[in-house]
């Protein structure tokens, strides 16, 4: 699995720095890419839901007591018990708003939940966050530009 | 025929007539006490509660507000704290005996901070624990006509030490009797002649319960027969438990302004601001020695009385061995500790209370939330609610010393919210925010004044291939006929300031240049930046629209600024979490809503305007420093003859808006800076909010300008000031007369790859 991340993770690279003189006037933020852009390979690998939520809730939050509470999150979340998943990671943002690990996950669950222009939304928002890895606004642009 | 009534006769008609009453009295009896107790047994009403306090490691927390809080709970200092509800704080340590809320258990927790942050949390083996949640406040309910209020116990939740009490008290023969007890009354007679006092009574709990149940307190003959028929019915149908617990849930305790407090459980969070299973032997006596006076030992107003009826249960129990003769001495010499009660009407934060229900509104019949004992978790916080109302307390009592007895009469609105998430977190409707009755915060619809130019700039900065904040507007004379008038604006200062570059004329609230530019973008592109911020109200398509004469409530001009102050993410206003049922279960959440209405930029763009609104405009004055780190900015507005004074600011996470006016819509002397800025400022100034960090915009590059032309200036020329700009929008030209102070910035070939470098992190698309 490790592996397959890395090709990922160098694949978005090139695609990144292929976009990076474009300027892009969609409506939503300006860090956004167009699944367009996602090479054929990163897009059969996000269009599988259980390799995407394996992936988002591998995303860690860098403060312990916020990643403890995401830990309880995501066993909400695979139970289906969406409403005490919700819950936890509202409690989550109450400590701090500046994990893109808390804004993945509520993108990912109200995807889950059919709420697709809310779960855009909590994407588009994530991408403000200051210091969010590659990999989370990757996983971040996949919500952000899924058909409503 | 002839009946020949002989005395015979008429004596067993006599018999079958009595006994057909008797029958059908029990049999109404019995038909009361089966319907009653095999039914729901009381209306529970729904309680309110403020939000829980999480603390977690990274928490960014004020210690003054936590000290508040503390305050509210009904923590106590003690050095060394030894039992729930104690804490002690000292060089930024926190030990803390936890009450248990939830999933939080009971138990000593230590705090320590550095910096107004949260570093670490351990419990009392030294283990490293993530988080701790303080258990919310009661601020309310929605009580039945009788204002019954309890919160009932399941018999898991009774403390044995709470049986023990009652039983050695009230009815120690209990197990024993079927509903009466000829021995107890003997026994309770042969005790109290032995005692002097009334130690004992004579009536089982279960007469108790049935005189509780079904009947007045009259001391009749009659009614005590009736009082025994049920006892012996209820014992007939129901366990020795369920009888029991039917009692401990419904016993009345006392009486807080209309509230009828019932039952232990509500009686321990009304006398010590704790659940029933935290209780101490001592508190338990003293509950359990009010049922034979709850007024009579009441220990808030008659705190002799109830010690020493405390004291008295005490020695009962040590009699009955409940506890040893070393345990009576300590628990006799402690002090009663009650608590001040939360609430005493309906709610202690009537204007928030109206919101609740507005909101419950829409999912809940009426009776359900008055009967079925729901649990409405609500988002407001304590602290900030108790400093917005002092903060216009005080503000009008210093405007009144300021401007004289003719703002006596001034009335207020206000509202504090979460930017990101728009949880409420605490409302005032009235300048006497205890006062139940006309809410200014949901029902005052009034003139915004200048509050509506954000929205008029949003429009124009919205279309970024047209408008940047340096773009130059017009703040000459204008006339125009409107509506079969001719209508010249004004400034405030009643001056034409010319050209100016258009973030100048929105943090100086240059009335001539904001009307100018709304009739350049036309009422329909302001129509649709108004439903962007959620405003569903049509606008009237007159000019003065563009300076103030729209009209808003105090509630929905915040919801507009909510949209701006997140950046563009419209978030509804909301001031439930989430109710649960008797068992504890989620029945209806509310949940975090978000939707994206504008881009985030030309958002960001404004908020630079509304910062500059404190650093050199209408809200001048405030400590840079405090600016900064907030991320503050802010709108000032006054109606036509300055009816209404206004201020909406962001500081930190937190939105508040302020709202100064009459009732009768009479002119004030007040200005939207000397009236509702204090009210903010006040209130700011005691909850001192959390710095927060800035935003990421990529495509957002800030450059120095000239304050007047609005053309490239330099850090080092007068009067400039750093601009933001969406990239590909900025000024290039430098005028002459700066050349020397301002220069272009040259670029290098390490900023060419600081920008690759950017672009390779950020994932520009």
């Amino acid at each position: 699995m490790n592996n397959l991340r890395l090709v990922v993770f160098f694949l978005v690279l090139s695609i990144l720095f292929s976009c990076a003189s474009n300027q892009n006037n969609e409506y939503i933020t300006s860090d956004s890419i167009s699944v367009s852009e996602f090479s054929s390979s990163v897009e059969l690998l996000v269009s599988n839901t259980n390799f995407l939520e394996d992936e988002i809730l591998k995303i860690n939050a860098k403060n312990p007591s916020v990643q403890r509470i995401l830990v309880n999150s995501d066993v909400y979340l695979r139970e289906g018990k969406l409403i005490q998943a919700n819950s936890e990671l509202e409690r989550a943002l109450r400590i701090t708003k500046k994990e893109g690990a808390i804004y993945l996950r509520l993108a990912h669950l109200r995807h889950i939940q059919g709420l697709l222009a809310e779960s855009k939304s909590f994407a588009s928002r994530a991408l403000l966050i200051k210091d969010i890895s590659s990999w989370e606004r990757l996983l971040l642009n996949v919500y952000l530009k899924r058909p409503i | 025929m002839k009946i020949k009534l002989t005395l015979g006769s008429l004596g067993i008609i006599a018999l079958i007539i009595v006994f057909v009453i008797s029958a059908s009295v029990v049999a109404i009896i019995d038909s009361r006490v089966t319907n009653k107790l095999d039914g729901v047994l009381w209306t529970i009403p729904a309680k309110v509660y403020s939000r829980s306090l999480d603390l977690a490691e990274g928490s960014k927390v004020n210690k003054s507000n936590l000290m508040k809080e503390l305050g509210m709970l009904s923590y106590s200092e003690n050095r060394s704290p030894s039992k729930p509800g104690e804490f002690t704080y000292s060089k930024d340590n926190l030990r803390i005996f936890l009450r248990g809320y939830e999933d939080q258990k009971s138990g000593l927790f230590e705090v320590s901070f550095k910096d107004g942050t949260v570093t670490k949390i351990t419990n009392q083996l030294g283990i490293s624990v993530d988080i701790v949640r303080f258990e919310p406040i009661a601020i309310g309910g929605m009580y039945p006509s009788h204002m019954e209020d309890r919160i009932l116990l399941s018999w898991s939740q009774v403390p044995s030490i709470l049986i023990d009490t009652i039983l050695s008290v009230e009815d120690q023969n209990f197990f024993n009797h079927k509903g009466i007890s000829f021995r107890s009354i003997s026994r309770a007679f042969f005790t109290n002649v032995k005692a002097g006092d009334i130690e004992q009574g004579g009536s089982t709990i279960t007469q108790q319960l049935a005189k509780n149940l079904f009947f007045t307190s009259e001391q009749t003959i009659k009614r005590k027969v009736m009082e025994a028929i049920a006892a012996l019915l209820i014992e007939f149908h129901y366990s020795k438990e369920e009888i029991l617990l039917a009692y401990i849930n419904d016993v009345f305790l006392a009486q807080s302004g209309k509230r009828a407090v019932h039952g232990f459980g509500m009686g321990a969070q009304h006398f010590f601001g704790t659940s029933v299973t935290n209780l101490e032997t001592d508190q338990i006596a003293l509950l359990v020695g009010m049922l034979k006076g709850p007024s009579l030992y009441n220990p808030r107003r008659n705190p002799n009385n109830a010690t020493k009826r405390r004291n008295l249960v005490l020695g009962i129990l040590q009699k009955g061995r409940h506890i040893n003769s070393s345990s009576l001495e300590e628990y006799k010499s402690r002090p009663l500790k009650v608590v001040s009660p939360s609430f005493r009407s309906e709610t202690k934060y009537p204007a928030f209370h109206d919101l609740v229900r507005l909101e419950l509104r829409e999912n809940y019949q009426d009776p359900e939330l008055r009967t079925q004992g729901l649990k409405i978790q609500t988002n407001l916080d304590p602290v900030l609610q108790e400093s917005l109302e002092n903060s216009i307390k005080k503000t009008k009592a210093q405007l009144i010393k300021k401007y004289g007895k003719e703002l006596t009469e001034l009335e207020g609105a206000a509202l504090a919210v979460d930017i990101a998430s728009g949880e409420i977190k605490a409302v005032v409707g009235s300048s006497d925010p205890s006062k139940f009755g006309f809410n200014r915060s949901i029902n005052a619809i009034r003139p915004i004044g200048s509050l509506v130019k954000p929205f008029i700039y949003l429009t124009a900065l919205n279309k970024y291939d047209e408008y940047n904040l340096t773009t130059i507007l017009d703040d000459s004379k204008l006339s125009i006929k409107s509506g079969g008038e001719v209508w010249e604006p004004n400034n405030f200062d009643k001056k034409f300031h010319g050209k100016i570059p258009l973030h100048v004329a929105l943090w100086q609230s240059y009335n001539i240049a904001s009307a100018r530019l709304g009739i350049e973008l036309g009422y329909d592109s302001v129509q649709e930046t108004f439903n962007k911020l959620g405003i569903r109200k049509s606008i009237e398509r007159y000019p003065s629209l563009f300076i103030g004469s729209f009209e808003m409530s105090p509630f929905d001009a915040i919801q507009s600024y909510q949209t701006i102050a997140a950046d563009g993410f419209y978030s509804p206003l909301r001031s439930v979490r989430d109710i649960k049922d008797l068992n504890g279960n989620i029945d209806l959440s509310y949940p975090y809503k978000i939707e994206q209405r504008l881009r985030p930029e030309p958002v960001h763009l404004l908020k630079f305007a509304m910062k500059q609104t404190f650093i050199s405009g209408t809200a001048r004055g405030y400590p840079k420093k405090n600016i900064e780190s907030w991320q503050a900015g802010g709108k000032t507005g006054t109606s036509d003859d300055q009816r209404d004074s206004w201020f909406v600011g962001f500081a930190g996470e937190l939105l508040v808006l302020v709202w100064l006016g009459f009732d009768d819509n009479r002119p004030t002397p007040l200005t939207g800076r000397s009236g509702a800025l204090e009210v903010w400022k006040n209130f700011i100034n005691d909850v001192q909010p959390s710095s927060v960090e800035k935003n990421s915009f990529p495509r957002v590059k800030y450059i120095w300008t000239d304050k007047k032309d609005g053309l490239v200036s330099g850090q080092k020329c007068k009067n400039s000031v750093l601009v933001p700009f969406i990239i590909g929008t900025e000024p290039n030209t430098i005028p002459s007369v700066r050349n020397k102070c301002a220069s272009k910035p040259k670029r290098s070939k390490s900023d060419v790859m600081q920008k690759l470098k950017k672009v390779f992190e950020e994932g520009q698309g």
